[in-house]
């Protein structure tokens, strides 16, 4: 499946302002990672150039003969959208598991706050390319962490052995029994061993689990709490 | 395991006042439940070694009670059967008061259950038990607080070395309160508890928490409200916990224990202060190490080699030599033959007595001289490792060898008992979570986990051949027990259960512990196995006295001569293998050192005798514990695996001609 730019579901003149200039940042976002963008050729994939010349003169984007560039406000509203924009299609269809989520992807790009988009960067352990293998623009969350390769939530065999750990999800047949023991969202662990079992203390209770079971359960560090 | 008459129902004694001793496992009930009653019940550093009820008549200052010692649970919504034992004990009976039995230095989770049986409206005291290993970690708790907070006896032992008893026991005797706390789980769930409680019938215990276990969707509970609702009623339950789940857009058990598992950290914390730890760090490198994968399979190979010192060097070859050599054969039997052919002077009786297949020179002389050194030996080698904590550490080293067997890691404590007496090996499979699971463990005890005497025979004889027929046979029998769990595990219907297990911590066993378990469990293995061995003698006395073993010896002849290769007299030891195997080894260890057997059959026929039929006890012992249909199957397959092995070896040898 090919990232279908968002405004071909709608005419550009239905759209408020700001919802043409995402899109038309996005738009621009896209053609640049591939080359230059021409003027000519945006004003055919939008089909509205005086907006386009609106948003130059309210100095998102500037014209270099033919070419079309992004002021620095402009990039960095560009950056913001495409970022939140490929981060839910990441959602969509690695966690949700969904087939079709272009379009919710698009709706979903304008409703989230940078709380959220900070939210679901961290969640998804900082992904570096949306399903399609166009890169994500990096966020704050994702500069922060860049000091450690791993994403920051994991399966628990994947965290350095003594590293105290905070349980974010469970998602292993097991829940019910793991949580008589205290194990549940929010607990504080941490890996003694990964090999020939894992084995993990929480509180004063050490367990030993089978692999399968301990990637069942989603962890990140205890103390980043970005 | 439990050998000392307080066990199953205890109907006969209706009018005393119940004390329930609950807690999560491996916190120290039984160790409690002795002290209290001065009763032995076995005491493990195992989680989970109590599988059933144990009960005892006490007498807390002139007053009579009955204890009731239950298995350990971290839930009274049951996840296994031993803890739906425990929360069936809690339903039924009306407890007096619960003795809640907790894990000084695991706070949270014994008041995750201290809050259950709150709600279940039960009278409490509270124990916290271990408080010495707490205090090592540095954990303190404030218990004139927790009292305070829960309103009832909140009680610190240290229960091997009896400190904080003298206060359990006037615990005890107060008037038992039940603690206020009370558990808020919402408008929304509170509003389906009030509706599930006015459709429920009465019960011993507060409806509010039958009706948290009826949300749970708890299965165990439906026995008993099938006997006491009306099928509208049992619908109208399940549809209201639908409806809960899917508006409460998750499982609602998991909500409720979220729930209850956020108050009991509200109320950990204000309780529990933290200073600098004491001590404790030599136990905690060994058992960094024991479960290490190379410290692990280190410390593994020199927990093996000692025990082969101890059982099979000292026990099997010093003791014996001793007790059967000397003792029996020096003393004892000259002395018993003369003192009987001075005071019976009929032949028949003579031999009976001290012939051939005599009860004396043959099941009393093998029983005492051989069984008994060799059994207490691995008895208190096995309680030692079992004290230590070690065990549940081998578990995580074995659990994948134990999957090619459809097992996982926790059947490490049947299958290592097993090597003792798989008789004791096949009741502890309770401890395993599914059907599925207890039946490949007690199918592969059966088949191919030789008991300890029958080890001892087998390593006296192959040890004596040389080490190639040793590792031969070991090879053999290990080959079987991977296969044959393996086809197991792909016939057996049902899911293969998750490995999870908690590790105790590494404990000094106590001397007064080991002596204790070892005796019972000795003097229980004496007890199955003598009679065994008499009659099985009486069985071949009288069929040689009326000629008939020569005939059974004909008519096994195609197996035992034809298949196996073997000399015609080997049939008695097979005989005898149907009472108990290890009486089997010996009757061909016997032969061996008569040289009637070459180094081929002796490895044959102890690889045969290995895998042969469990011994009766063991078979009674399984038709109890899973229905004589399932023990029959168990034998059909078990008797032809072991020939068909024992003919497939014979001709392999002799194919590679290798010389051993």
């Amino acid at each position: 499946m090919e990232d279908k730019p968002c405004r071909k579901k709608r005419s550009a003149p239905e759209l408020e302002k700001t919802q043409f200039e995402d899109e038309a940042l996005e738009t621009i976002w896209e053609l640049a990672e591939r080359g230059e963008v021409l003027f000519d050729a945006l004003v055919e994939e939008l089909q509205d150039a005086r907006a386009l010349r609106q948003m130059q003169a309210d100095g998102l984007i500037e014209l270099q003969g033919e070419k079309v560039l992004l002021t620095k406000q402009g990039r960095a509203r560009a950056r913001d959208i495409t970022r939140r924009h490929l981060l839910a299609e990441r959602l969509f269809a690695d966690v949700l598991d969904l087939k079709e989520y272009e379009e919710d992807a698009c709706r979903f790009e304008h409703a989230i706050s940078p709380e959220v988009e900070r939210a679901i960067c961290t969640f998804l352990g900082h992904p570096p390319t949306c399903p399609h293998g166009r890169p994500i623009p990096r966020g704050e969350c994702c500069k922060l962490f860049a000091k450690t390769v791993r994403p920051l939530v994991h399966p628990l065999p994947d965290a350095q052995v003594g590293e105290p750990l905070r349980v974010v999800f469970l998602a292993t047949p097991m829940m019910d029994r793991l949580a008589s023991l205290g194990l549940v969202p929010g607990a504080v662990v941490s890996l003694r061993q990964k090999r020939p079992t894992v084995v993990l203390s929480i509180d004063e209770t050490t367990l030993a689990l089978e692999e399968e079971v301990a990637r069942g359960i989603f962890v990140k560090p205890h103390e980043s709490e970005v | 395991m439990h050998c000392h008459g307080g066990k199953g129902r205890h109907g006969h004694a209706e009018g005393l006042k119940r004390v329930a001793l609950v807690g999560n496992p491996n916190v120290g009930k039984s160790v409690i439940f002795g002290l209290l009653s001065g009763r032995y019940a076995t005491v493990s550093n195992y989680p989970g070694t109590t599988v059933e009820l144990s009960w005892a008549n006490v007498s807390l200052d002139g007053g009579r009670y009955l204890l009731l010692d239950t298995p350990g649970v971290n839930n009274l919504i049951p996840m296994s059967e031993d803890e739906r034992v425990t929360r069936d004990i809690l339903l039924a009976e009306r407890p007096h008061v619960v003795l809640q039995v907790g894990d000084a230095k695991n706070l949270r989770r014994t008041l995750l259950l201290t809050l259950q049986l709150a709600e279940m409206g039960l009278p409490l005291v509270l124990d916290l038990n271990m408080e010495d290993e707490a205090r090592d970690r540095g954990i303190v708790i404030d218990k004139a607080a927790l009292r305070e907070a829960l309103g009832v006896e909140v009680v610190g032992t240290v229960a091997p070395e009896r400190r904080g008893l003298k206060e359990l026991r006037q615990a005890l005797l107060r008037e038992p309160r039940i603690p206020r706390l009370k558990v808020e789980y919402g408008p929304l769930l509170e509003e389906y508890i009030r509706q599930v409680q006015e459709l429920l019938p009465p019960a011993p215990v507060s409806r509010r928490s039958v009706a948290l276990m009826v949300l749970s969707g708890d299965e165990s509970l439906r026995g008993w409200l099938r006997g006491r609702l009306s099928q509208e009623a049992l619908e109208r339950l399940d549809a209201l916990r639908a409806e809960l789940s899917a508006k409460l857009g998750k499982a609602v058990g998991y909500y409720i224990n979220e729930v209850r598992l956020a108050k009991a950290s509200e109320l950990t914390q204000k309780v529990l202060r933290r200073v600098a730890p004491q001590g404790g760090r030599v136990a905690e490198g060994l058992s960094a190490l024991s479960m290490h994968p190379v410290g692990g399979m280190v410390v593994l190979l020199a927990v093996l080699w000692g025990l082969y010192q101890f059982v099979g060097v000292f026990g099997a070859g010093t003791l014996v030599d001793f007790l059967e050599g000397v003792v029996f054969g020096r003393y004892l039997n000259p002395m018993f033959t003369k003192v009987v052919q001075l005071l019976l002077p009929i032949g028949l009786l003579q031999e009976l007595l001290v012939g051939p297949y005599g009860l004396i020179s043959m099941a009393l002389t093998y029983a005492i001289g051989i069984i008994l050194p060799i059994t207490t030996t691995f008895f208190i080698a096995f309680a030692v490792l079992e004290d230590s904590g070690y065990l549940p550490r081998l578990a995580i080293m074995a659990n994948r060898a134990f999957r090619v067997m459809g097992l996982s890691g926790k059947a490490v404590l049947p299958m290592v008992l097993g090597l003792g007496c798989g008789t004791m090996a096949v009741m502890t499979t309770r401890i395993l979570e599914t059907r599925r699971d207890r039946l490949i463990a007690t199918f592969l005890l059966a088949l191919a986990v030789p008991c300890s005497a029958q080890l001892g025979v087998i390593l006296g004889m192959l040890g004596a051949l040389s080490v190639r027929a040793l590792g031969v046979w070991l090879l053999s029998v290990l080959a079987v027990l991977l296969l044959m769990g393996w086809l197991a595990a792909r016939v057996l219907p049902g899911q293969k259960s998750e490995f999870m297990l908690e590790i105790p911590p590494m404990r000094m066993p106590t001397l007064g512990n080991v002596v204790l378990k070892t005796l019972n469990r000795t003097v229980w293995y004496l007890k199955e196995a003598v009679p065994l061995f008499m009659l099985g003698t009486l069985v071949l006395f009288v069929l040689d006295k009326v000629a008939l073993l020569q005939l059974v010896q004909r008519a096994a002849s195609p197996v035992v001569v034809g298949l196996l290769q073997l000399p015609p007299k080997a049939t008695e030891a097979f005989l005898l293998g149907f009472l108990r195997r290890d009486y089997g080894a010996a009757g061909l260890f016997a032969m061996f050192e008569q040289g009637a057997l070459t180094p081929v059959q002796a490895v044959v026929s102890m690889v045969t005798i290995t895998l042969f039929v469990p011994c009766l006890a063991h078979f009674f012992m399984t038709i109890k514990e899973y229905g004589l249909r399932t023990a029959l199957l168990m034998v059909a397959v078990i008797f032809p695996t072991a020939v068909l092995f024992g003919g497939l070896l014979n001709w392999g040898l002799r194919a590679l001609g290798l010389s051993l």
